[in-house]
Order: C-alpha cells, then sequence, then structure tokens
C-alpha cells in the first residue's frame, strides 16, 4: 500500500509541500484575523483575495511591473475590505453568528460573479514575484520564489504581531475583540475596530493571491477557492485563534497533503483533500483547540 | 383557551398550506412545476437542516452530501437491483440516516468551527469517494436511470396514471415532493413538540445547562444529525426523479451544502413556514437572476446581493417576517 | 416481460411526444424564416474558459445569416450554460428539446456531459450534432448512437500518433504521463499505449490528477523522480502550464508532448511566462485548426474572415482565443450539412447530410484536411499535422496524417 521512498524523492516532496503550503498560509492568517476580530469565518475571504488578484493584474497589463502593482493593490485591498465591512457586514454586527456566516456567503457570490463579469474566463498569467531559477541544495530542488513565498507569509504574520503587541491601536483591536463590553466603557470604537480588523485581512488576502497566482503559472476566477480550503483546514489545524499556529498549521498540511498523495498509493490524488481533512479531524478530537490554540474552559 | 386557539390557528395554517400544494399546479406551466418539485426536495432536505440547525443548534455544511447518499442509493438500487424507483425513497432516507449518524459520532466532541470543518470536509469528500468507487456508483459518469432502468421510472416514459387520474409527469413530481414534504413537516412538527424537540432545544440554548439537568447530550446531538439525514436523504432521492433520473459526482458538489444552508438561514431557523421560503429562494432567485442577465457571472452577483439583502434587512429570515406578520393575530386572539 | 415491454414503453413514449410536438411543423425548429438549433456550453463554473465554442460559432452564424442564411433561413443558435454539470447538461437540453423545440442538439461541450443526454437524445430521435469532445465514443458507436456525431480528432487518435511518432523516433525514451484522472485523459493514456504497441513498456510512470486539485507539483517531482526524459502533458491548459513550470523549478526539461486542448498558442506563450523559453521550446503538439495567434497565419484569408467576424458580431472580444476559431470551423461544417440536408430539412435529412460530409473548402482547418464522414467513418475530422514548439510560435513538421 505505501510505496518504498527513496529519500530525496520524500525531501523533494517535502519542498513541494512547504511551497504550497505557503500560499496557504498568508490567507490562513487572514481567515484567523476575521475570526478573532469577529468570530466569523469569512467565507468570501478567497474570493476577494482573488479580486485583488485580478486587480493587480489588471495594472501589470498597463505597465506596471509587480512589486509596484502590488503594493498600489494590497493598499486598495485594505481600503476595499474596511468598505465592505462598513457596508454589509455593520448592518449585522448585532446578529447572531450564522446570519454574518450567510451573509460572506452572500457575498462569495457577488465577487466570484462580479469577477466573471468585469474579467473573461481566458487564463491569464501573473508576473513571478521573485525569480524562479532552481537551486539545488543536496540534491533537492527549489526556488528563490518557493522561499520568497513562505517568507512572505512569516513576515506578514511578524508584522501582524508587532502591530497587536506594540501599538496602542493594535491593543485596542485585541481589546475590542476579547471583550466589546468593557472596551466601550474605555472609549474604544469597537465598531471601527472590527472594521480595521477586516481591511488588514482584505490587505493580507490580497498578499495571499498575489503570493499564489505566479506560482501556479496561470490563475482564473476560480483559483482561490482550493485554497481556501486549504487554509480554512490548516488555520483550525493550527488553532483557529492563532495566527503563527496558521501559518504552521498551513506549512505541515501541505507537506501532509503532498506526501499523502505521492506515497500513499489509495489514497491517490482525488482523495488527497478529503484525507487530509480527515486527519486534520483526528487531530481535533484529540486536541480540539488545534495545535497551538488555547483551549477554551467553560465556565458554568 | 389559549392552548385551544394555538392548536385551531395551527390546523388552520395546516389546511391552507396542504391546499396552496393541492391547487398551485393549475396555474403553474409545465417548466415551473418541475422547478417548483426541485425546490420541494430542498425543501425537504432544509426540513432536516432545520431540525439539525435551528432546533439542536449544530451547524452542518455537509448536508449536500447527505443528499448525495440517499441520491446515489436510490439510483443503485433502481438501476442495478431492479427496484422501482418509487420505492427506494424511504430506503434512501434510512442509508443517509445512518451517514448522519456517522456524521454525528464526531459532533459530540466538537462545536462550532469545528463542527463546521468536519461536516465540510464530509462534503468536500463525497464527490472524491463517489468517483472513486466507480464500480458501484459508475464514477464520474454517474448513473442515468433513463438509460438503464427506463421502466421503473416513474412518468420518464409520459404521463403517470395514478389512481385512475392522467397526471403529466412534473404535476407529479411536484405533488409527489410537496406530498411527501408535508407529510414530513408535520412529523417534524410533532417531533419538535415533544419530549425530543424539548431536549434539542435544550442543547441548542446552553450544553452545559443541559448536560447539567441530566440530558445526554452526544446522544441528541447524534439523532438530531441522524433524523436530519433521512430527510436530506429523502430530498435527495427525490432530486434524481426530479432532475431527469440523473445523478452524477458534481450534482451535489460542495455548493449544495452550503445552498442548504444558505436556504435554511435566509428562511429562517425555527420555523417552519421559514423553511419552504427558504427553498423557494434558493430554487427561484439564481433563475430569476438569470433572466436579468445572462452576462457571465450576473446572475451570481444578483444571487449573492440578494441573499446579502435579505440578512441584513430581514435578520430573522424570510420566516421572521410570516411570524411578525401573524404575530398581531394570534396575539389578539390571546388576550380576550 | 422486460425487454418487449420497454420497446413498446419507448414507442409509446415517442408516439407521445410526437404527439405532443406534432404541434405546427412536422419538424421543430424550422419554420419558412429560421432553424432553431439548441445546445449547452460551461459559460460558468471549471471550464468556462471553453464558452468561446459556442461564441464562435454564434458569431459565424450571424455572419452567414447576414449573407442570406441557408435557403433564406437564418440560423438562431440557441445555447445555455450547464455551468460543465452534466446534471444541468440534461436539465437544459430537455427543456431545449421540450420548451423550445430545436430542430437540433448542436456543439455541446464535454464528454460527461454529451454522454448523460445521448440516450434521451437518440431514443427521441433528435441530432446530436458536432459534439465538442474528442471522446471516441461519438464516432465508434455510431451504430449503437445513429444520432449522435462528434467533430474533432479522436483523443485516442491523437494520443496514438504521439506513440508511435516516440516508437519510431525515439526509440529510447522513458515517458513519464501527467493526465486528468477522468474519461478524458483516461483515453489519452490508452490512445497512447496502443501507439506504442509492443514499445509500451517505455512508460515509466503514469500520475494523475484530479480537476479539484491545486497543482501537480508532487505529480511532476514523482515523474522526474523516475528519470523520465519524456513528458506526456495529458491535461487542460491549466494544469498544462503548471507542468511546465514545476518541472523547471525542478531543473527538469524532458521532451515535452502537449495535447491539443492545452496546445492553444496564448496557452503556450503563458506557460513560456510561467516557466522560461526554453522550458517550452521544443514541445510537440497536434494541429488541426489555423491558430488565429500563430504568424504564419497572420495573412491567412479565414484568419482575417476570423477577425472581422469577432469584431462585428463579438465586439472584437476573444481574437486571440483559439477556442472561438474552433467555434467558427464546427459552424461552417454544420452549415455545410444543413445545406446538403435540403430546402425543407428534416430531423433525419440533416443527419443523413452530416454522415455524408465531403467538405474541401472548410477555411479554418488546416489547408489539406477534408472534413470527411462516410458510413463506416464517422468522424468528421480524422486528419492532423504534428507540430513543434520553436522560438514562441509552433512550427508544423511532417506530412498531413490520419488520426484514428
Amino acid at each position: 500500500m505505501v510505496v518504498a521512498a527513496d529519500w530525496a524523492g520524500v525531501a523533494q516532496q517535502v519542498v513541494a509541500g512547504l511551497s504550497s503550503g505557503g500560499t496557504y498560509a498568508t490567507l490562513a492568517v487572514a481567515l484567523v484575523l476575521i475570526y478573532r476580530a469577529t468570530g466569523v469565518v469569512n467565507f468570501a475571504q478567497g474570493e476577494l483575495a482573488m479580486f485583488s488578484t485580478f486587480v493587480a493584474w489588471t495594472l501589470t497589463q498597463h505597465g506596471f511591473s509587480y512589486w509596484p502593482a502590488f503594493a498600489l493593490t494590497v493598499a486598495a485591498s485594505f481600503g476595499g475590505g474596511i468598505v465592505l465591512e462598513r457596508v454589509v457586514i455593520r448592518p449585522v454586527e448585532r446578529a447572531s453568528v450564522l446570519t454574518v456566516a450567510i451573509v460572506t456567503i452572500g457575498l462569495f457570490f457577488v465577487v466570484n460573479g462580479a469577477a466573471f463579469w468585469i474579467w473573461s474566463p481566458q487564463v491569464k498569467s501573473m508576473p513571478n514575484a521573485f525569480s524562479t531559477r532552481p537551486i539545488r541544495i543536496a540534491g533537492v530542488a527549489f526556488s528563490i520564489s518557493d522561499l520568497g513565498i513562505i517568507g512572505v507569509s512569516l513576515l506578514a504574520v511578524l508584522l501582524l504581531w508587532f502591530f497587536f503587541r506594540f501599538t496602542k491601536l493594535g491593543l485596542a483591536m485585541r481589546a475590542a475583540a476579547l471583550n466589546p463590553e468593557s472596551s466601550r466603557l474605555t472609549g474604544i470604537r469597537v465598531s471601527w475596530m472590527i472594521a480595521l480588523g477586516w481591511g488588514l485581512a482584505t490587505a493580507l488576502g490580497a498578499v495571499a493571491g498575489l503570493m499564489a497566482a505566479p506560482p501556479l503559472g496561470s490563475f482564473d476566477q476560480n483559483f482561490m477557492q482550493p485554497i481556501l480550503l486549504y487554509a480554512f483546514a490548516g488555520a483550525v489545524l493550527g488553532g483557529i485563534d492563532s495566527a503563527l499556529g496558521a501559518v504552521v498549521g498551513s506549512l505541515a498540511l501541505g507537506v501532509f497533503l503532498n506526501l499523502l498523495g505521492t506515497y500513499v498509493s489509495w489514497v491517490g490524488t482525488d482523495l488527497r483533500q478529503a484525507a487530509a481533512l480527515a486527519v486534520i479531524l483526528g487531530v481535533l478530537l484529540v486536541r480540539p483547540a488545534g495545535l497551538f490554540g488555547e483551549a477554551l474552559v467553560r465556565r458554568v | 383557551m389559549s392552548r385551544v386557539v394555538r392548536i385551531a390557528a395551527g390546523l388552520v395554517v395546516a389546511a391552507a398550506a396542504v391546499a396552496l400544494v393541492l391547487v398551485l399546479p393549475y396555474w403553474l406551466s409545465d417548466a415551473r412545476a418541475a422547478e417548483f418539485a426541485r425546490a420541494g426536495c430542498f425543501f425537504i432536505a432544509i426540513l432536516g437542516l432545520n431540525l439539525l440547525t435551528g432546533y439542536t443548534g449544530q451547524i452542518s455544511l455537509g448536508h449536500g452530501a447527505l443528499m448525495a447518499v440517499g441520491a446515489y442509493t436510490t439510483a443503485i438500487l433502481t438501476a442495478n437491483h431492479g427496484f422501482r424507483d418509487l420505492w427506494t425513497i424511504p430506503l434512501a432516507g434510512l442509508v443517509a440516516m445512518g451517514a448522519g449518524f456517522l456524521l454525528g459520532l464526531p459532533a459530540r466532541r466538537l462545536s462550532g468551527l469545528y463542527l463546521a470543518l468536519a461536516t465540510f470536509a464530509f462534503a468536500v469528500a463525497m464527490p472524491a469517494l463517489l468517483k472513486r468507487f466507480s464500480g458501484l456508483t459508475g464514477g464520474s459518469q454517474g448513473i442515468n436511470l433513463f438509460d438503464k432502468a427506463l421502466s421503473r421510472s416513474t412518468g420518464a416514459l409520459g404521463p403517470v396514471h395514478v389512481l385512475g387520474r392522467t397526471v403529466a409527469t412534473n404535476d407529479f413530481l411536484y405533488y409527489l415532493t410537496w406530498g411527501i414534504g408535508l407529510v414530513l413537516a408535520a412529523a417534524a412538527w410533532v417531533l419538535v413538540r415533544g419530549r425530543v424537540g424539548r431536549a434539542f432545544r435544550a442543547v441548542r440554548d446552553s450544553e452545559v445547562a443541559a448536560a447539567s439537568s441530566g440530558i445526554n447530550t452526544g446522544f441528541y446531538k447524534m439523532l438530531a444529525f441522524g433524523i436530519s439525514g433521512f430527510y436530506a436523504g429523502v430530498g435527495g432521492s427525490l432530486f434524481v426523479l426530479v432532475s431527469n433520473w440523473f445523478v452524477s459526482p458534481t450534482t451535489f458538489a460542495f455548493d449544495k451544502s452550503l445552498l442548504l444552508v444558505v436556504g435554511a438561514v435566509v428562511g429562517g431557523l425555527g420555523s417552519l413556514a421559514g423553511v419552504a421560503l427558504g427553498a423557494l429562494f434558493i430554487e427561484f432567485v439564481p433563475s430569476w437572476a438569470g433572466n436579468v442577465s445572462n452576462a457571465p457571472g450576473a446572475p451570481s452577483v444578483f444571487f449573492g446581493a440578494a441573499i446579502v439583502l435579505v440578512m441584513i434587512l430581514l435578520p430573522s429570515g424570510l420566516g421572521g417576517v410570516l411570524r411578525k406578520l401573524t404575530e398581531p393575530l394570534t396575539t389578539r386572539l390571546y388576550t380576550r | 416481460m422486460g425487454k418487449s415491454r420497454v420497446l413498446f414503453g419507448v414507442l409509446g413514449a415517442l408516439v407521445a411526444v410526437a404527439a405532443a410536438s406534432a404541434g405546427e411543423s412536422a419538424t421543430p425548429g424550422v419554420t419558412a424564416k429560421q432553424i432553431l438549433i439548441g445546445g449547452t456550453t460551461p459559460l460558468s463554473g471549471p471550464a468556462s474558459a471553453y464558452a468561446a465554442v459556442a461564441k464562435g460559432a454564434d458569431a459565424y452564424f450571424k455572419y452567414v445569416n447576414d449573407h442570406g442564411g441557408v435557403f433564406g433561413r437564418s440560423i438562431k443558435y440557441k445555447y445555455v450554460d450547464d455551468a460543465y454539470d452534466p446534471s444541468q447538461t440534461i436539465q437544459k437540453v430537455r427543456e431545449l428539446v421540450q420548451n423550445d423545440k430545436v430542430f437540433a442538439i448542436y456543439n455541446t461541450l464535454g464528454t460527461e456531459q454529451n454522454l448523460a443526454v445521448r440516450s434521451y437524445l437518440n431514443q427521441l430521435k433528435v441530432p446530436q450534432l458536432l459534439v465538442a469532445s474528442g471522446a471516441s465514443t461519438w464516432g465508434s458507436d455510431h451504430k449503437k448512437y445513429p444520432w449522435t456525431i462528434g467533430y474533432q480528432p479522436s483523443y485516442k487518435g491523437e494520443a496514438t500518433l504521439y506513440g508511435r511518432y516516440i516508437a519510431k523516433a525515439k526509440p529510447r525514451a522513458r515517458i513519464g504521463v501527467l493526465y486528468q484522472n477522468d474519461d478524458y485523459g483516461k483515453e489519452l493514456v490508452a490512445g497512447l499505449q496502443r501507439g506504442l504497441g509492443k514499445k509500451a513498456k517505455l512508460i515509466v510512470s503514469k500520475q494523475g490528477y484530479d480537476v479539484t486539485d491545486t497543482d501537480v507539483k508532487s505529480q511532476i517531482a514523482r515523474l522526474k523522480s523516475k528519470r523520465a526524459n519524456t513528458l506526456m502533458v495529458f491535461a487542460t491548459p491549466k494544469f498544462a502550464i503548471q507542468s511546465y513550470s514545476s518541472a523547471r523549478v525542478l531543473g527538469w526539461h524532458p521532451l515535452v508532448f502537449v495535447n491539443v486542448v492545452a496546445s492553444a498558442s496564448n496557452t503556450m506563450t503563458i506557460a513560456s511566462l510561467a516557466s522560461s523559453k526554453r522550458q517550452t521550446e521544443g514541445s510537440i503538439s497536434l494541429a488541426f485548426l489555423k491558430d488565429p495567434i500563430n504568424p504564419r497565419w497572420a495573412n491567412d484569408k479565414a484568419v482575417k474572415l476570423f477577425r472581422t467576424i469577432l469584431k462585428k458580431y463579438n465586439g472584437g472580444e476573444g481574437l486571440t482565443d483559439y477556442y472561438n476559431i474552433y467555434g467558427m470551423s464546427s459552424a461552417f461544417t454544420l452549415v455545410d450539412a444543413l445545406k446538403h440536408a435540403g430546402k425543407s430539412p428534416t430531423r433525419a435529412s440533416v443527419m443523413r447530410a452530416v454522415t455524408h460530409l465531403n467538405e474541401r473548402n472548410n477555411p479554418f482547418v488546416l489547408p489539406g484536411i477534408v472534413v470527411r464522414t462516410t458510413s463506416t467513418d464517422h468522424f468528421p475530422i480524422a486528419q492532423a499535422r504534428l507540430q513543434r514548439y520553436h522560438n514562441g510560435h509552433w512550427v508544423y513538421f511532417g506530412l498531413l496524417v490520419r488520426v484514428g
């Protein structure tokens, strides 16, 4: 059942997995951000990231090179995320979590449809962020692009950590997420904190999309959907309230998916997704808070 | 006094519903009848999901996969084992019920987001599993009863002869789905008002409190999953018939699970009337959206916008509006 | 019991349907002024890139209508979205047949999608014309399903050609195969094995992927680890592009055979950008249509017509889209068949026309290709040329060969 492995081949698969996992990681952090701020999983996170990627692509078609387009798009996504929250989420702020979740599902349809409406379905390609020249170390090949992607997601987590830990605004956001009632009493505009959270998450999503698109070679309007699935799974595996956990969980998931699909022949490629999710569930049953999450102690 | 009034009001509503269902086809074209029949399948599935999410507070992103279980049970039994399609409906429900129980097993330990992921995983895995076990399921080509079991597919050949009358196929399917739907709705109504229903609501409102008052929350969660699985299975089984006697792994891709949740919440959780509205919403709004504009992506935009608008304007769903409308009526009857 | 009951039931159904649709004219979809044909195309969903197949055809019909139509009738092509889901295909096709009362179903895209409606259409004797799928069953099962016919060269035939070429020209190849794990991909694999014949053991590894996968990095890595020096890309454009980029990252430069579905010039351009010029250089594929971006056809009359038609009837969109020219070629053949179906076309007469094609003047196919069908050969396009990717565009080599 398990195919005999050669170690260079395994190492290669691990590297391939880390590289894929890197693309899930940044989106996973975005999911965690909104979850921590609002308690809701944003179903539209992937589509928003996709939309941002298309905007960046349009910029590259009009003369911008990758990094300027990247910067503009991330900034615009930040603004767009705030606007979105004010217009669509704020009205249902006080409603149940399920209501908000359904609103994000509605948003999923709107953004996905809008992307098809605005841009043609022909496949497009995104210029590379980093050089794709292969590097070989000890018989294993990978590229600067792979390292760059993993690096960017770690950088994003680092910046976020710094922001939340050392800035007043970050502290205010954390307070608002943890205890909205008390925060209001101390003068924190909780509602705006949530909007800010959405802005940051949408910006992060843009980064995720722009990291994911170039290595795929080509992308179309549906390209973020499988990534959202893995980002969700990776985030939950790592502990849904931990950004670092989201990154570690996503990387681990990427590696695990690759090894599973390659070496456990019964699983093959079509059951990889299902198998990976099943294993994550197994982990959750044993450690319900995920690898890095805080176990919630219920007070009676 | 109030109890009698409530029961009377309930009976009036029920009678009105039955009358509406019986009479509607006279005003419907054949194509519309087929659409209503499909909505009927969703109605049944959402009835079950409502029991699970609205009354027991358990989220499920996997009910599309449970519909698939029911659908394939019907397809396989009819195509390969000589059953007439109609007789497979309750069997499909039972098999899906079993699947629901299995899905409910992890539910006992998981909640909220983690349960969402678990059921999500089930929904994602189902098409892949269906393709993998192609010996049983026909793989990616699916099962085409029109090809394989034409004689056992009621209505596929032309009008159906029932109780001495001849009914057009789509009208027959309409009556079949909504008829079964009304019966199952009545069953759900009884369930909700009984001890099981109270236990469900206790689990929803506070698991800790329920556990402390001696309710076996794990058991009731599993039961809710199982029962809602039965409903989803019946809905899925009927969906095969309504979908021109064909099912393939992509028929119940993840989007159906999502659509069911949307239908349940838009309809208004915890309200049986809302379920019908929710089912009609997810069936008709996408096609209306398609009529507004056929440009690629446009129907999705309108459908999504409709969902967002309904949730913003009517946070307790369409059923909540219904209840608000009828509330003054019943309160007046109460206060004498 | 059993069979005769079924036959009776079917006949009964046919009578019922015929009686129901008798209505005005004996031939549904045909009036004095118009012929109505219908079909489904993935306008949304995972295969929406192929929507141009319908758009190109539609634009061509509009052009023909503006030039007198066919015997004074304009062709109305109603194509609807099935989101590449066979369940929806069945639904929409039934609506087209029963509600819209189309004359024929035409240019419906997808293998599973067409399989799902084939018996229904054949039972009702509704022509299923020029199916947009390369599965060989449309031609090889014609006796069982006489109302169905395909169009493009079969996948099996295409891969057989590659196999024969490798067996002759590269007898020491070590072949790695990347294939999509469905009927389309598996048919290509079967064709390759058939073409290799006794040399089938040159295949050192086969790696499948699912359309829902995000990437094929691990499959490519595995093929490389088996020391393959030849890579068969039996994949759709998205995954074909990834094969090139993943191979490049691994520093692997095999000889690549890329199937027709993924070898359109703009796909190859993207693949070169995503990997490198060196990576795509030397790739081999098959061609039967004039690719609109290929500089070889820059001043070709047909491609100029293609551009004019798209500008006038499609808002100038899709000028680089290979699928648009496929659509036009298919539409040209349909018009040809309608002309041979007589001044009062019936479903039977158009079926007879389409199974007796002898079309030498289709401007969109490569010179020398005859779109031909006979009572024993039900593959309309069964010729192609091998082409090699050199310096950023496709260059034909060798002669026109039979595919099949």
